[in-house]
């Protein structure tokens, strides 16, 4: 009895340190903006228009190409 | 850029400008790989990368300077933020050493 109550206390403790963890990872994600996408992940998907107003799918290019995405700024910028 | 064709790799630049305001661009600076316009901010949400900048007190949502290099597989292999991902050295090199098959 005793025992249990004691597994129950460590369980959420470390419930509340996990959801503690995960909170500030997030708040961080917010205020630097890093991706939290990092190697190994799947590449999320999408459909783009690019400057030719020609529809672009990241997946078309599966199984045949590796794909550089770079992200910049804005356009006549240094960024 | 042609050692990224030779290995295999396909780039996209993507920015929140109009397709119009894209194409001006790619011609002023001569790039022959296609620019993106994510003018929605869909997919500088969906990879986590908008930042917000302080323009004479306005802030605005635009995206954060990143690299992604993804294998064939769908598979990010690199992500480079910041200083770093201006300079595509490091992704020339991931991508000559991915597979070519």
């Amino acid at each position: 009895m005793h025992r249990t109550s004691f597994r129950a206390a460590m369980v959420a403790a470390a419930l509340a340190a996990g959801l503690l963890t995960s909170a500030a990872g997030t708040q961080q994600n917010v205020k630097v903006s890093h991706t939290a996408l990092k190697a190994g992940d799947m590449a999320p998907d999408f459909t783009l228009l690019d400057n030719q107003w020609k529809q672009i799918r990241l997946s078309d290019y599966r199984g045949k190409k590796n794909v550089v995405l770079a992200f910049y700024v804005l356009a006549f910028t240094e960024g | 850029m042609a050692k990224l064709e030779a290995s295999d790799a396909v780039v996209f630049g993507i920015s929140i400008d109009s397709p119009a305001a894209n194409n001006a661009f790619a011609q002023k600076i001569g790039v022959t790989f296609p620019l993106l316009s994510d003018m929605n901010r869909k997919v500088l949400k969906q990879y986590g990368i908008l930042k917000m900048y302080n323009v004479e007190k306005e802030e605005y949502d635009w995206a954060q300077r990143t690299t992604f290099v993804i294998d064939k597989k769908g598979v990010i292999q690199s992500v480079e933020e910041e200083a770093s991902a201006i300079n595509p050295n490091n992704a020339v090199a991931v991508c000559t050493k991915l597979p070519k098959k």
